[in-house]
Parts: structure tokens; C-alpha cells; sequence
């Protein structure tokens, strides 16, 4: 520090006596300030030391200052979102100045609902992804970018489908009932996750994360899931770009199931007796039929521009995926536009956004073949016996009549049409109008119209049973979804001394509504129109079901205000309130309030941490709030209502039935979680070690839940209400060091991690009076065994489940007789039951870190989670020796020797931790000063999905924890690939 | 300052604000509204009618995993074994052996649909009062009721008892079986005069008045086994009553066009003929219920070869049951033995229901139900009898044997055996006679269960399945159910 000092004095000193010496002269010192891409950085601020005078740089970034006296000047250089520089200037030698962008800059600005604040005053637990550290690689979906990037925020991807979103959860499993999403609030426009699928993921500046309730409290009914706000890229004002962005990728299988081949098959076949009749005498290796390299690209066109008042982005994205399983792609263009103009002397400002999307997706056919294994083609290649041939004699696929439901998936995969294709619109304006010193008014409307239709085709050439019965099966599905939000808002920002106001007061409504049909014909002469005029079917083939449409709708309206109180700068306090009302309650509780607040101190700022220097930076936060979910909740789930029941035979003739479709439900309310959360954020060492640690509780009451009734007298065992209560607890922690930082050099170290204590309180209680008793409530898909459970006091998702024990003489399972009454029960309560884990994962971390070396850049991502159970029930199905006359199995089953077994038991239930190598990628900035027009390259490799470390057998132990109903459970996925990719990034001057 | 703000808008938008989240409902009816009106009236009481319809997992009869699977594979009748091919799930060898739990899906899924259909015919009996429609289509929707309370309590003996839907569980009595029976017989007596006396036409598959009277004879046919107390006057009484309307037994003549051969099967076919058919299930493949029983019988390439679709290779007929038939017996024609099309030879015998289970091809399969279009893969359109006058005579034959005039007796069995292209019995009827009629006759149609129980045949052993003791006699509640309302009361035993 001294030596600086004495180092920098002493060059004033010089300076000086340089000044005095020479006579005094017009200096004149040139400058221009860019960023890391080389791009000019308008509105930079300069300071002069010497001088304490300050200068701005103009649209291109220049800057000009003249000096009589002194001949070199030191600058000090700064703009929002990137390290402050100093330099050295001398006369009459212009220089450029590179800013770099700052790591975690506590000047950062964070989008929270409805505003922005400083970082440093933030009191909530929100978790900011720039785009500079979202995933690089082949991304096809937002999500992608935040895998492994913060704290409890917990996106699974399960295969790799082209077109298929990961999920994600933050803080865990908030409702069982569904409306588990996060609210997607893109620059201002609200939506479910699918919103996501709309924004170009190159054009992404930030994604902020609202994790904790006093920050969600504020979207209230649809905030318990957590928010994601996703802020696109803007133009810098005043300069004028034109930016070519490009991922393309190989995408390969890394892994795949090791089954029996044709020698092995027939090998074992003898050994178990398997009838030599079901010997086909081929050679077949199916998944590598339905196999291939796949291919990812993904280009994006940007380009803006501005002068004063005014400016512009406007880009065209597409991604392309051809997907590993043959015939399966995937679609995405997007085009967007946006646009702020400023007028009434810069008093009101006018952003418009507009963005429209094509997708058009083939995906893979499911719900296809033998009753077990109806998740996915794929997995119908590992039931095909590797003895069967692919083609009959004739040409015409090969089919087994003496197999049930026999489908050759080569021929499914081939001949079955499967289309989606959707248009996405969505446009909104601001109007941001400066009434006063510190108030604005402000008017907000999007408008989202998704279109939506699908084609299915299954023809008889498919194999498929039900398609052969029906001679062809065609049917078209249209949806249309319109969602709309109109809100109006005051905002009064002030300083009054030491005290700092921000207040914020909205109106908003929403209205969605949403319909659609779906059409259905059977029996085609050929198959040559597919699904395109299905009027070509055989209409007296028609039977109720064949067409059907719908239209429901749903209606929020909120008053919300937020208040921020600072005084000093070092005490924080943000309250909140928002209430809510909602159509799709019952008459008795159309409305709900939703409380929050929280506070924060800047310990750093306090006087008396003034002369230390082991922290930078300390704050401690702690907050509560209330927040509802109603987008969980059908529309009309309230109400009784009469619907269509197909038709019965009555009075002589087959008329329409009808039936009341649900028991009714006039106190159906909000589901409300109340969360409390504490957090420090520190820095040490001039923050080259930065970190967050937060600790949270949060319990959903009123749990909506389809709740056992008792039966009689209700007509159907489940009804939807507002009884139990889950729990979620967790400890979430940040950190990154900055282990070498010198001029050229930068490497950080980084990663989070989480733990997640997830609890079922309570499932019974009482309906007007009625006592409910629900526990060991199945939960799984309807139809399949996964012996996972919803128990009190247990986590969502407990296996309960009988334990193997090994086999008989005959080589059939046994399990244990827990009880020892010499009888196995299957039942959900049985007493031979046992409790061994939960589907859903108790830890999760990530390993983050980032190197750079003047214009090299490297990072990598490894992520792991664990704690869980996955019940492997595709290994189950691939195991068992009685199938071996229609079916392969895996070569794990051989030395297991279980020829038949009449229990789902723990034999199939695994671990399901896993440590993932997300990806690494490699960067390097080519030196563009020389090349005419290009201002900034950048070319980038980038591996994905290097390695999985894991004993889990199937095919990836990442499968859906979403706490969805088929959580934990493998039914055999889409294959998930590895990826290797080349990138580059070119800006225009 | 925010606090104002906050109450100029609401004053302003306020008012308007809460009608906007009242729901609006564009796809579906009120359901007040609805059914208030002469057409809701009909279509209070055909949605009762759309719960007998058999499909996966309800109904009476037609598909399976309910009502029919539950009383017939745990009689002697008929089983799905295990296939070493690792086909079929263990539930219905389990059902014939008589291992039940009370967790079977089975036993649950028949509560289950017992009960909404209990639900549905009090709503339609509320709903006809309340629009003040014709006195037969209350007593039709309240003969409906009691043909699913005497199911219940046949199956389940003693069940919660309740006729208006507006009740909470506290206040549903687990009624003993002599009570709802008493409810049943009050209920019919009641109401049965009350109905239609039209046979066929519109009242096909309907209650009139003489499917009344066959419910009611039924429920005095097993009044011993209900109550401990016979019945047997009051059954025949019954049964005299629908011998007045004039229903005769359908011919058992050869006929090519016929299914199998002979116009005897034309009973199980499209359309239940009027001159037998008391009260059957209309079915009309994936439009309304279903049949599976002959398709889930065959395997694959036998079903392609008989009638076009690959059959699933399930239900087999045991083999002592299967020598009950009399060679010459046209009735035995509904079996299939030995070398069939498609190239599959059924064996009479399987090695084993369980574990490893039966060989692909063993096992005699039945095709009572011959398919009838419009057919695919998951069933046919063969109507189901639910009674017919065969099992009238035969009830009526019953009692008289019962009751000590086995003279009496004699005619109605023998109308049933000579139809059948047998000979008139040597001697006057023992029971012994009656059941092994009743059993040759009324196979594969539900009422075997009941037949052996109140024969006391259920208890013994037969093929594959031992002896078992009397708790047997009733289904266990399921345990579903218990949990829901713990004050019910398991069955002994279970």
C-alpha cells in the first residue's frame, strides 16, 4: 500500500517538475474506452487523478482532455459491470483501454419482481448467473446454462430428446399436486417454464433467481416454486453493432445397456429350456439400428444500434438438432426485436419487445409396445430378442404372432409420424413516465399466444398391434394458449439524508385462457395422407374419445406494494405485500394475502470495521414470506360439473353419457408456503475469496393434494382439497477464490453446494368435518410398480418395499416375510414392507472453475447430487429368465439366475448418486486490431458430458426428480449424449 | 405514501376486480341445471346403466380386473395362470386358489365400483324425485340400487349402508347383511310392479319388471346363505311370475350361420336374443363396454386364425370342470382342445397356475362368446347375458328340489338338457343334478361363485386349489377401504 502511494506521489512530483520546467503547453490526450470484445464503451467515466476532474466517453467510446500544464495524466477508469482500471495517458499518444467485466461486482444491479436493486442491498436470497458464466456448449434450452451454477437450484436433464426441456427445482418439492415450476418472468412477461423454450440462449445477459420467499413473495400466488428472471441482451446506448454467435456440435451415446447378443441369447435360451421355436436365427443389434450420431447447431444473428433517445436490438436465432435415436429432430427459430425510445425531454421512456418462434419437432414415438415397457422406443430395442430378424423374406418388417403385442421397433421407428409443431408470439411495452422528483408511474402489458398442433401417424406397417386392429390410427391436436398481463405501477425513489425509500405500488391483471381439440380417424386404405385428411379414414370407425376439444380459462388479480428502507447504506429493510385473487378457487376463498419482509446489515459498513482488512465485504440477511400456488391447480377443479362420459346404451339406442366429472369442492383454496430464510454474504481478502451461505425453512400448508376419501359415500376415492403439509429444509452454500489474479492471469475456483431435507408433515386431517386418512399414498406413474410412497413424517417419494432375499429352488424370487405370517402382502400398508430411501436427492454440488490467460479462457462444470434411490424397473423387466422366449435380457441377469419373480423388491432399488463432468470448454480471443471490419472473434471449444461417475446401472442416473409422480423411477430414457462442440463469436464494426 | 396509492386503485378497480376472478366455465354443464330438465331425467338413470358396462377395471361383466374376474376365477370354473413365458400376473391364480388378500387389486377395484355405482344410482333416484319424472324410472333407478346392494353384500356381507348421496362417512352404518338384504327385498317389492312389462325394444338391457323379478328371485335363492334363513317359496313365487311373461328358451338347434354351429350361441352373441334374455349388457366393442372373455382366452395365431386378432392367451378352463360336459352336449362345443388353427394344440392340462406357470399352449381355452364385430384387438362386441330364462328354470327346479317335490322339478331340467341336445334325466332332480346343470349351463356367466356357495362346493379342494377354510366364503374389505374409514369392520378371517 505505502509504496503505491510513495509510487504514485512520487510520480506527481515529477510530473510536476516536469510542468514547471517545460513551459506550459496545450496538452491534449486521446483515448478510447472498449470492452473485453473490443467494443467502444460509452458513457465510461474517467477520472483524473491529478485533477480530480472527470470526463465521459462519448458513443464511440472516445474521449478527448486537455491539460495546459501536465504531459502524462493518470485515469481512472470505470463503468457499471466491469473492473475500474487505472492508466497512465500521455500526451498526444492516444490510447485504448480494455475494461474487463468485474467477476461480482457488489455494484452489480439484481432484477427482482417488478424492479432492480444493488446487489449490496439486496436482502433476499437471490442467485445471479451472468451470461458470461452460463453453461457454454451445445445449448438448446436456457436451463442448460444454469446446470451446476447456483445453489438449490436443481435442473435435471433426462436424455437427451431433441426438443425436451430439463426441469428444475429450487429449494426442493414445494407441492404434490403439481405447479412445482418456477414462474419464467422474461423481461417483464410472466409464464410457465415452456416460456423459456422462447428465449434464444445466446441473447441471455443475466438470469436472476429468487430462491427465498421475501424475494418471491411479491409474485405472490405463483411464487412458491421460486422465480426465474431472465433479462435478454439490450444495445448499449449509443453504439451500433452487428454479432454472429455459432455452437455446432457432435452429440454421441456414451453409454448403453449391456444386453445378451445373438451367441449369448441362444446360449442361455438352452439353458433355461426356451422352446427353440423362438429362435429366429438372426443376428440383430437393435439399439444400434435405432442409433446414430447426432448433430446440434445452434447460429445466432444480432445486431442494434442507437442514437440519442433511441435504440434498438434485433437477432435471429435457430437451433437444429438431429437427434441419437433415428428420425427424431428437433426446430427453434426465433426472431426478436427491441426497441426504447425516450421522449418528453428523456421524462418517459417506451420499451417494446416483440418475439416470435417456430418450432417443428419429430420426436420419438411413445407409449409404444409391450405393456412394461411403454416409456420410449429406445427401450423396446432392448426387449427385441437379438435373435430376430429385421425383415421378412418378403421385405416387409418382421413381426412374432406368437409373441403378445409384438412390435418390431425398427419399424415403429421408421414408419410412425409423430410431429409437434408450435408458434410462440409475445410482445410487451413498457411505458416508464418520470411524474416528479423521485416518482414514476409506469404502465406494463404482454400479450403471449402459443398455437400449438400435433400429427400422429401409426400405420399398419408399425407393428404395432393397435394400429394393425385398427388399420391405421391418425390424429391431429391443436392448442391455443393466450395469456395476458396488464399492470400499472408507481415508484417513488428518494434520498433524504441517510435515509433511502424505495417504494413500489402495482396493479396487475392476468387472464389466460386456454383451448384447444383433438381429432382422431382409424382405418386408411395406405398410408400415403398420414395424418393429413383424415377424412380418408373409415368414419364408422369412430368411437367416443375420437373428438374432443376444450376451453378453460383463469383470471389473477393482485394489488402488491414493496417498500426498501435503507438508512446509512448499512441497515436494509424491504417489506412486502401482495393479495391475490384467483378464479380457480372455490367461491370460499377467491382471495389471498401474501406478507413478506426482510432485513439486511452491511456489517463492512459499519465504522468500526473500518481499519480491518480481513473482510471486503460482510452483510447478513434474514427474511420470511408467504407465497401461494394456484398455477398447480386445473381451472374448474372446484366446481361440480357434468361432462361427457362416452356414450351408453339406453331407451333402445346408444346415446351420450354423461357423468358428474368431480366431487365439488367450494373451500378448494391457495396452497401457501411460508418460508424463513437466513444468509450471510462475505469477502474476504479484497474479495478474492467471496462467498454466500443461506439457511432455510420452508413448510407448504393447506397442501393441495388429491386426498383419500372415504368410500361411500364419495363416488371417487380421492378428492382435491387443502389438507397436509410438507416441509422443506436446507443449507445452501457459494464460494469462489481467486487463486492466481495477476494482470494476465485469472483462476478461479468456484462451486456451491446444497443439502435438502424434504419431509412429509401431514396428509390427513379432516373435509367439513369428515375425518381423511391418507397415507402410503402410491407415488408413481398410474399402472407401474415403483413401491414409492408419500408417508408422514417420511420424505416425498419413500421407497417402501419388500426386501429380496434371494431365490428357490425353481430360481424364483424370494423376498422377506417382515412379519413372518407366511404370507407376502403386497399391499400399499403391508407389514413385510420396508422403508429404504428417498427418490429424491439430499445433496446436490458443483465444481465451477474458470481460468483465463490474457485472450485464453477456459471453465469447466462437474456437478453432482445423491442422497437418492432409483428404482430400476427397466433392469427388472431385462432380468427376469421367463421372458428370454420373447424378450432379451441384460447380461447383468445371467449371474443373478432369477428365472421369475412376482414382487417388485429392493433387488432393483439403487443408489442414485452420481458426479457428472458437465463440460469444459476452451476459448481463445484472436487479435482482431488489424482485421478491418471485425472487431471482436472469439472461437471456443467446449466438451459436454465428459464423464459420469456413478454405480447406478442404467443408462444415467439423472432421471426425472422433479417431484413429479415419476420420480425416481427408470423406465428406460431417451439416450443422454455426449457433446463436442466448436463455437465462435464474431462482431462486426 | 404507498398505503394511498394503494387505496385509490383499489377503489378504482376494486369493485370490478372481483367479479374477474369469479370462474367461467365454457366445456362442461352446471350440474344443477342439468339435470332438471326430462332429458337430464334419462340421462340420470342411463348413466346408472353405463356403470354395469364392463371396462378396465369396472363393471359388472365384459372386460376385466373386476366384478366377473373376482366371481369366477374363484370359483372352478376358470383361471388365468402364470405363463412360463413370464405373461399374466399372479392376481388371478391367487383368486383361484383362494389366497386373496384384502390389498388385491381385484377385491379393490370391485368395492370401488360397487360403491360409485351405489353413488350414481342415489343420485339418479334424487335427482328423478326432485325433477318429478315417471314413478317407473324412480323405481327402475331404485331397482338399479339394489341389484349393486345385493352384489356388495354377496360378495362382501356385511357393508356401510347409505341411499342419499348428502351424507358424511360418521353417519354411513356398516349394516349387517340381513339388514340390506331386508333394504334389497323391501326395495323390490316395492318397486318392481312399478316397471316396464316392455321386452326388448327400448327396454333392452334395462330392468323391467321381469328382470326385477329375476334379481329378486336371485336374492331369495341365496336368502339362506344371507340371512340363515331360506327362502325358497318366495324365490319360486318370484320366478312364477316371469314364467307368466312368456319368455321361452332360445332354440339349441345346428346351424351353419351360427356362431360354433348351433343357434344355442346366438345367446352370447351380438344381440342377446328377447325370447330368453331377461336383462343382458349391451356391448358394441370401444363405444360402449366390451367383451374380452374369447379373446383373452386364445393365444396369438390361434385368434388370428379364428377371427382376425391376435388373442392374449389367458383364461383356461380346468380340467375337471371340463369333464361336467357331456360329449354330446352342444354347450361343450364353446371349448377348444387339441390341434386348432393357427397351428396351436391346446393341452387339458397345465403343469402349473403359478410357479413356473403354464406352458404357452397349455390348458383348454373357451369361446362362449364367440367374437361378433365390430372387433379388435382389446374385445369384441358380444353382448352379456346377466339372466336369462335357462337360469329361471333352473332356479325354479331348485327350490322344488329343495323343497321336497324333486318331481316338480324334473321338467324345468330337462327343458334346459334337451335344449342342449341331451337326454331328459332317467330319475327325478337331486341338487346334485341341479348344480351340475347350472354349471354346464350358466358357465363363464358369473354366477358360479354363488352356485357353489350355496351348494357348499366353494370350501372344497378342486384342481390345483386345496380345501380352504369357511372366511373364505366372503371377500375380504379392502383394505383401501379400512384405511378410509376406520370404523368398518374387517371380515373374520382376514
Amino acid at each position: 500500500m505505502n509504496k503505491l502511494y510513495l509510487y504514485k506521489y512520487g510520480l506527481t512530483l515529477l510530473l510536476l517538475f516536469f510542468s514547471f520546467t517545460l513551459f506550459a503547453q496545450k496538452n491534449v490526450f486521446t483515448g478510447k474506452v472498449v470492452d473485453e470484445r473490443n467494443l467502444p464503451l460509452p458513457g465510461a467515466s474517467i477520472l483524473i487523478k491529478e485533477t480530480n476532474q472527470s470526463a465521459i466517453s462519448d458513443k464511440d467510446g472516445a474521449f478527448q482532455i486537455q491539460n495546459p500544464n501536465l504531459k502524462t495524466l493518470t485515469l481512472s477508469i470505470s463503468f457499471v459491470g466491469y473492473d475500474a482500471i487505472e492508466k497512465v495517458i500521455r500526451a498526444n499518444q492516444p490510447l485504448t483501454v480494455s475494461l474487463n467485466p468485474n467477476a461480482r461486482s457488489l455494484s452489480d444491479v439484481v432484477v427482482v419482481g417488478y424492479g432492480t436493486v444493488k446487489k449490496s442491498d439486496l436482502t433476499g436470497a437471490v442467485a445471479t448467473i451472468s451470461s458470461k458464466d452460463l453453461n457454454p456448449g451445445p445449448i438448446t434450452n436456457p436451463l442448460q446454462q444454469l446446470a451446476g451454477k447456483a445453489a438449490g437450484v436443481n435442473v435435471t436433464q433426462t436424455g437427451s430428446e431433441p426438443g425436451t426441456a430439463p426441469s428444475v427445482r429450487i429449494r426442493g418439492i414445494t407441492s404434490l399436486i403439481g405447479g412445482n415450476d418456477p414462474l419464467v418472468v422474461v423481461d417483464g412477461v410472466q409464464g410457465n417454464m415452456d416460456l423459456l423454450g422462447q428465449v434464444p440462449p445466446s441473447e441471455i445477459e443475466s438470469v436472476d433467481v429468487l430462491k427465498d420467499a421475501s424475494a418471491t413473495a411479491i409474485y405472490g400466488s405463483r411464487g412458491a416454486p421460486g422465480v426465474i428472471i431472465v433479462t435478454t441482451k439490450k444495445n448499449k446506448a449509443g453504439t451500433s453493432s452487428i454479432e454472429y454467435t455459432t455452437n455446432n456440435s457432435v452429440d454421441v451415446i456414451p453409454r448403453k445397456l449391456k444386453e445378451l447378443n445373438a451367441d449369448e441369447w441362444k446360449q442361455q435360451a438352452q439353458l433355461y429350456s426356451v422352446p427353440a421355436s423362438t429362435d429366429h436365427g438372426a443376428n440383430t443389434d437393435w439399439y444400434d439400428l435405432l442409433t446414430r450420431t447426432g448433430f446440434t447447431q445452434n447460429h445466432t444473428l444480432a445486431f442494434g444500434g442507437g442514437a440519442n433517445g433511441f435504440n434498438y436490438r434485433a437477432s435471429l436465432a435457430a437451433i437444429l438438432q438431429n437427434g441419437t435415436v433415428i428420425h427424431s429432430n428437433y426446430k427453434n427459430y426465433i426472431g426478436r426485436i427491441q426497441a426504447t425510445q425516450k421522449a418528453l425531454g428523456d421524462n418517459l421512456t417506451l420499451t417494446m419487445n416483440l418475439n416470435s418462434g417456430i418450432n417443428d419437432a419429430n420426436y420419438s414415438p411413445t407409449g409404444i409396445g409391450r405393456a412394461s415397457f411403454t416409456s420410449n422406443l429406445i427401450s423396446n430395442a432392448y426387449v427385441a430378442r437379438p435373435t430376430d430378424p429385421v425383415y421378412n423374406a418378403d421385405g416387409s418388417y418382421y413381426t412374432d404372432p406368437n409373441v403378445f403385442q409384438y412390435i418390431n421397433p425398427l419399424a415403429v421407428a421408421n414408419t410412425v409420424v409423430n410431429e409437434t409443431k408450435v408458434d410462440n408470439l409475445f410482445g410487451s411495452l413498457r411505458a416508464d413516465l418520470k411524474l416528479f422528483k423521485g416518482l414514476t408511474a409506469g404502465w406494463f402489458g404482454s400479450w403471449r399466444k402459443v398455437d400449438g398442433n400435433s400429427g400422429y401417424y401409426l400405420p399398419v406397417a408399425s407393428t404395432v398391434q393397435t394400429a394393425i386392429d385398427n388399420q391405421g390410427i391418425a390424429n391431429i391436436n391443436n392448442y391455443h394458449n393466450d395469456e395476458k398481463l396488464m399492470d400499472l405501477s408507481l415508484n417513488y425513489k428518494e434520498d433524504f439524508g441517510d435515509h433511502h425509500v424505495d417504494a413500489i405500488a402495482v396493479y396487475e391483471e392476468q387472464g389466460q385462457t386456454y383451448n384447444g381439440n383433438f381429432a382422431q380417424a382409424k382405418g386408411f386404405v395406405n398410408d400415403i395422407a398420414t395424418f393429413n385428411a383424415l377424412q380418408l379414414g373409415d368414419l364408422s370407425k369412430v368411437t367416443p374419445g375420437d373428438i374432443t376439444s376444450y376451453k378453460n380459462d383463469r383470471h389473477l388479480v393482485s394489488f402488491l406494494g414493496r417498500v426498501n428502507y435503507s438508512y446509512l447504506g448499512r441497515y436494509l429493510f424491504t417489506a412486502s405485500f401482495r393479495r391475490d385473487g384467483s378464479s380457480v378457487f372455490g367461491a370460499n376463498h377467491k382471495w389471498g394475502n401474501f406478507p413478506s419482509a426482510s432485513v439486511a446489515w452491511r456489517i463492512d459498513q459499519e465504522p468500526f470495521m473500518k481499519d480491518q482488512e480481513i473482510f471486503s465485504n460482510l452483510k447478513l440477511r434474514g427474511g420470511y414470506g408467504v407465497t401461494g400456488n394456484q398455477q398447480g391447480l386445473s381451472p374448474q377443479s372446484s366446481l361440480q360439473l357434468v361432462g361427457s362420459a362416452g356414450v351408453t346404451y339406453f331407451g333402445g339406442s346408444p346415446i351420450s353419457n354423461f357423468v358428474v366429472s368431480q366431487n365439488a369442492n367450494p373451500d378448494l383454496r391457495w396452497e401457501t408456503r411460508k418460508q424463513t430464510n437466513i444468509g450471510i454474504d462475505f469477502g474476504f481478502l479484497k474479495n478474492r475469496l467471496n462467498g454466500t451461505i443461506d439457511a432455510y425453512t420452508a413448510t407448504t400448508s393447506n397442501l393441495l393434494f388429491n386426498y383419500t376419501v372415504p368410500q361411500p359415500p364419495y363416488p371417487y376415492p380421492s378428492i382435491a382439497a387443502n389438507v397436509g403439509s410438507i416441509l422443506n429444509k436446507g443449507l445452501e452454500l457459494t464460494l469462489s477464490y481467486q487463486l492466481i489474479k495477476t494482470t494476465n492471469t485469472l483462476l478461479t475456483i468456484g462451486g456451491n453446494a446444497s443439502l435438502l431435507k424434504n419431509k412429509v408433515l401431514n396428509l390427513s386431517g379432516s373435509i367439513n368435518g369428515v375425518p381423511l386418512n391418507t397415507n402410503y399414498v402410491s407415488w408413481g406413474p398410474t399402472g407401474v410398480v415403483t413401491n414409492a410412497y408419500l408417508i408422514k413424517g417420511q420424505p416425498i417419494g419413500t421407497f417402501y418395499i419388500l426386501q429380496h432375499s434371494g431365490k428357490d429352488a425353481a430360481n424364483a424370487e424370494t423376498v422377506v416375510d417382515q412379519n413372518k405370517d407366511g404370507i407376502i402382502d403386497q399391499g400399499n400398508q403391508s407389514p413385510d414392507r420396508v422403508i429404504e430411501g428417498s427418490a429424491i436427492p439430499k445433496y446436490t454440488y458443483a465444481f465451477t472453475p474458470t481460468f483465463s490467460y490474457k485472450n485464453f479462457d477456459a471453465s469447466m462444470v462437474w456437478r453432482g447430487s445423491g442422497g437418492n434411490k432409483i428404482y430400476n424397473t427397466l433392469r427388472s423387466n431385462l432380468s427376469y429368465f421367463e421372458n428370454l422366449g420373447k424378450a432379451n435380457v441384460l447380461e447383468s441377469a445371467v449371474p443373478l439366475g432369477i428365472y421369475t419373480s412376482q414382487y417388485a423388491s429392493d433387488q432393483w432399488l439403487e443408489s442414485g448418486a452420481f458426479l457428472r463432468w458437465e463440460n469444459i470448454s476452451f476459448g481463445y480471443r484472436i487479435k482482431t486490431e488489424r482485421i478491418k471490419y471485425i472487431s471482436s472473434l472469439r472461437v471456443s471449444l467446449t466438451g459436454s458430458n465428459l464423464l459420469v461417475i456413478t454405480k447406478y446401472s442404467g443408462i444415467d442416473p439423472e432421471l426425472a426428480a422433479d417431484g413429479g409422480t415419476s420420480s425416481g423411477v427408470d423406465n428406460g430414457i431417451y439416450p443422454r449424449t455426449r457433446t463436442f462442440s466448436i463455437g465462435l463469436n464474431v462482431v462486426l464494426k | 405514501m404507498k398505503k394511498i396509492i394503494t387505496s385509490i386503485l383499489i377503489l378504482c378497480l376494486g369493485t370490478q376486480s372481483c367479479k374477474k376472478v369469479n370462474e367461467n366455465v365454457y366445456d362442461k354443464y352446471p350440474a344443477a341445471d342439468f339435470y332438471a330438465s326430462a332429458k337430464g331425467a334419462d340421462v340420470a338413470l342411463a348413466n346408472v346403466y353405463s356403470q354395469i358396462a364392463g371396462n378396465w377395471g369396472v363393471g359388472y361383466a365384459g372386460a376385466d380386473n373386476c366384478w366377473y374376474d373376482l366371481n369366477t376365477m374363484s370359483s372352478d370354473e376358470q383361471v388365468i395362470p402364470h405363463r412360463n413365458t413370464g405373461d399374466w400376473q399372479l392376481d388371478f391364480a391367487q383368486l383361484y386358489l383362494r389366497q386373496w388378500l384384502p390389498s388385491a387389486t381385484i377385491v379393490g377395484n370391485t368395492w370401488t365400483w360397487l360403491y360409485k355405482s351405489v353413488y350414481t344410482a342415489n343420485l339418479a333416484v334424487d335427482q328423478l324425485q326432485q325433477s318429478k319424472a315417471d314413478a317407473s324410472k324412480i323405481a327402475e333407478a331404485k331397482v338399479l340400487r339394489a341389484f349393486f346392494y345385493y352384489l356388495l353384500i354377496d360378495d362382501f356381507g356385511s357393508v356401510p349402508f347409505y341411499t342419499d348421496n348428502n351424507i358424511t362417512v360418521d353417519k354411513i352404518p356398516q349394516s349387517s347383511r340381513a339388514e340390506v338384504f331386508n333394504f334389497i327385498v323391501k326395495e323390490l317389492t316395492e318397486n318392481v310392479d312399478l316397471l316396464s312389462e316392455t321386452k326388448g325394444g327400448t327396454y333392452y338391457g334395462r330392468f323391467n319388471k321381469w328382470a326385477g323379478y329375476a334379481l329378486l328371485a336371485k336374492v331369495y335363492l341365496n336368502a339362506e346363505v344371507y340371512t340363515g334363513t331360506a327362502k325358497w317359496n318366495e324365490c319360486l313365487a318370484a320366478c312364477n311370475k316371469i314364467a307368466t311373461a312368456g319368455y321361452t328358451l332360445h332354440p339349441g338347434a345346428a346351424n351353419a350361420a351360427s356362431p360354433l354351429g348351433y343357434q344355442y350361441y346366438e345367446l352370447f352373441g351380438d344381440r342377446c336374443p328377447d325370447d330368453e334374455t331377461i336383462l343382458a349388457i349391451y356391448v358394441t366393442e370401444n363405444i360402449i363396454s366390451r367383451n374380452i372373455y374369447a379373446l383373452r382366452s386364445v393365444n396369438g395365431p390361434n385368434g388370428v386364425a379364428m377371427f382376425g386378432f391376435s388373442g392374449w392367451n389367458g383364461t383356461i378352463v380346468p380340467h375337471n370342470f371340463y369333464n361336467t360336459f357331456a360329449d354330446n352336449d352342444i354347450r361343450k362345443k364353446q371349448f377348444l382342445v387339441g390341434p386348432q388353427p393357427g397351428g396351436v394344440t391346446y393341452t387339458l392340462d397345465v403343469n402349473s397356475l403359478d410357479n413356473p406357470g403354464a406352458g404357452p399352449t397349455e390348458g383348454i381355452r373357451d369361446v362362449k362368446f364367440y367374437p361378433v364385430p365390430p372387433q379388435d384387438g382389446s374385445g369384441e362386441s358380444n353382448d352379456f347375458p346377466i339372466y336369462r330364462y335357462a337360469d329361471i328354470l333352473l332356479m325354479q327346479a331348485e327350490c322344488n328340489v329343495r323343497l321336497g317335490n324333486a318331481g316338480a322339478a324334473k321338467p324345468f331340467v330337462d327343458q334346459v338338457r334337451q335344449r342342449a341336445g341331451l337326454a331328459a334325466l332317467a330319475a327325478n332332480p337331486t341338487l346334485n343334478d341341479v348344480y351340475n346343470e347350472r354349471g354346464v349351463e350358466l358357465s363363464w356367466e358369473g354366477h358360479r361363485r354363488q352356485d357353489m356357495i350355496r351348494f357348499n362346493t366353494f370350501l372344497l379342494a378342486h384342481d390345483f386349489a386345496p380345501a380352504v377354510p369357511s372366511f373364505r366364503l366372503l371377500f375380504p374389505i379392502p383394505t383401501s377401504a379400512l384405511n378410509a374409514n376406520t370404523s368398518l369392520k374387517q371380515n373374520p378371517g382376514y
